[in-house]
């Protein structure tokens, strides 16, 4: 039952700490780390409100088992912004009421980054297959599906 | 509470653990559900991510996938680009980051798309085990899986020759959700007449199955939808659905020829 030291690369920082064995890379971002965007939906991987960034990929947080991706990079939604100014996707999100309750706002967000990180020009059909794992019982989508494509323009021009 | 989780840096190490009992892990997305749900008792976990099993190359027409290679690497592969579509109608992409192929052979119907696929492939099984490396059909595996302690390595298929891969998934949404027909072939044709057809299905059995009776219709005949509504109607008899919160056993039975013939006339 001993626990084990991790470390992660978060958000372009070293963090070192314990896990008990079989807790969650979602656990050890909220628990340990204080890092409350990700959300703790459905732990079966069901929801996407735990996605975060695992060496660039999205992944669902509450399906990864901390210990196994010791020296690992994530990155998380308090890590996208810079200097305190919102990115292109958050400001997309804000500015097109894609946010309702904001449950499923920080896995929609990062699902939306790793789609512009490896197609800047998305078509809506491709938005709306990067979202397909995250939730919302909110907007209905299509704002959320509208901001990511704004983004994308925003981020191209 | 689960006891410890193993990241073994080798094959030998992995087969080490599981021959002691644990419980192997790949991509997690089977697991990590069953951890979080408390209802795992405290099993070691052997996570395989560490094990050097990932990894895609091709020689030829022959494809190796090692057992963690992600779903995600699947459909980014240039070597597996027959996949691709395939590979589009599982979960979503953050689980097809995690997922793995190997892992794919053991989950549960209706889940499993590749396992499908790569029925239909008649693709073979890499093993290690305590008493050294086998060999086995996917067939096998899918059918009495693998003996305590052994551990799949990687599978080996061929890539199928062009217009000879035929992929159909009827889901109840477009995107992330399983199948209620799932429908894998490799059928190759001559003057328009078929001459050898492997054909797999998901979602109609407690593990992918062969549809030989539909196979045996389509032998010297064309690819026509009379011939493809008999062939799955035949399928009929290769099936043993089930009901689930996708679709009933019955509706499963009745729509399986209509997804057959799509799987080949669109």
């Amino acid at each position: 039952m001993a626990s084990s030291v991790v470390n992660l690369r978060v958000n372009e920082r070293s963090r070192e700490f314990l896990a008990a064995p079989g807790t969650t890379l979602l656990s050890s971002l909220r628990d340990t780390l204080g890092l409350m965007a990700a959300k703790r939906g459905c732990a079966q991987g069901g929801c996407g409100t735990c996605t975060v960034l695992l060496d660039d990929r999205p992944v669902m947080a509450c399906l990864v088992a901390v210990e196994t991706v010791d020296g690992a990079s994530v990155r998380t939604l308090e890590g996208v912004a810079r200097d305190g100014e919102l990115d292109e996707v958050q400001s997309a999100f804000l500015e097109g009421f894609a946010t309702q309750c904001g449950f499923c706002t920080a896995g929609m967000i990062m699902a939306a980054e790793a789609l512009l990180e490896r197609n800047p020009d998305p078509t809506r059909d491709e938005v709306v297959e990067a979202i397909s794992g995250n939730v919302c019982r909110c907007t209905g989508y299509g704002p959320i599906v509208d901001a990511i494509l704004d983004a994308a323009a925003r981020r191209r021009s | 509470m689960i006891s410890a989780v193993r990241t073994p840096d080798s094959v030998a190490a992995a087969v080490g653990h599981a021959a002691a009992g644990g419980w192997l892990m790949a991509g997690g997305t089977v697991v990590m559900p069953q951890v979080n749900n408390g209802a795992v008792g405290s099993p070691e976990l052997i996570s395989l991510r560490r094990a050097g099993l990932d990894g895609i190359s091709l020689d030829g027409t022959a494809a190796r996938v090692g057992a963690t290679t992600t779903l995600a690497e699947v459909e980014e592969s240039a070597d597996l680009a027959f996949l691709r579509g395939a590979m589009r109608t599982v979960a979503s992409p953050a689980i097809r980051s995690l997922a793995t192929v190997g892992g794919n052979l053991f989950v549960t119907q209706p889940y499993g798309d590749l396992a499908v696929c790569l029925l239909a492939l008649d693709a073979t099984a890499e093993i290690a085990g305590p008493d050294g490396s086998r060999e086995a059909p996917v067939d096998a595996v899918l059918a009495s899986g693998v003996a305590p302690g052994e551990v799949v390595t990687a599978v080996r298929l061929a890539v199928p020759a062009p217009g000879t891969w035929f992929y159909h998934k009827a889901m109840r949404r477009r995107l992330n959700s399983a199948a209620i027909v799932a429908v894998a072939a490799v059928v190759e044709t001559t003057g328009g007449l078929v001459t050898s057809a492997r054909i797999a299905l998901g979602g109609v059995a407690p593990r992918p199955v062969r549809a030989v009776s539909a196979e045996t219709v389509l032998i010297g005949r064309p690819l026509e939808s009379g011939v493809l509504e008999e062939a799955g109607r035949a399928a009929r008899a290769d099936i043993a659905p089930f009901d689930d919160a996708y679709a009933s056993a019955w509706y499963r039975d009745r729509v399986l020829p209509v997804h057959l013939s799509r799987a080949f006339l669109g």
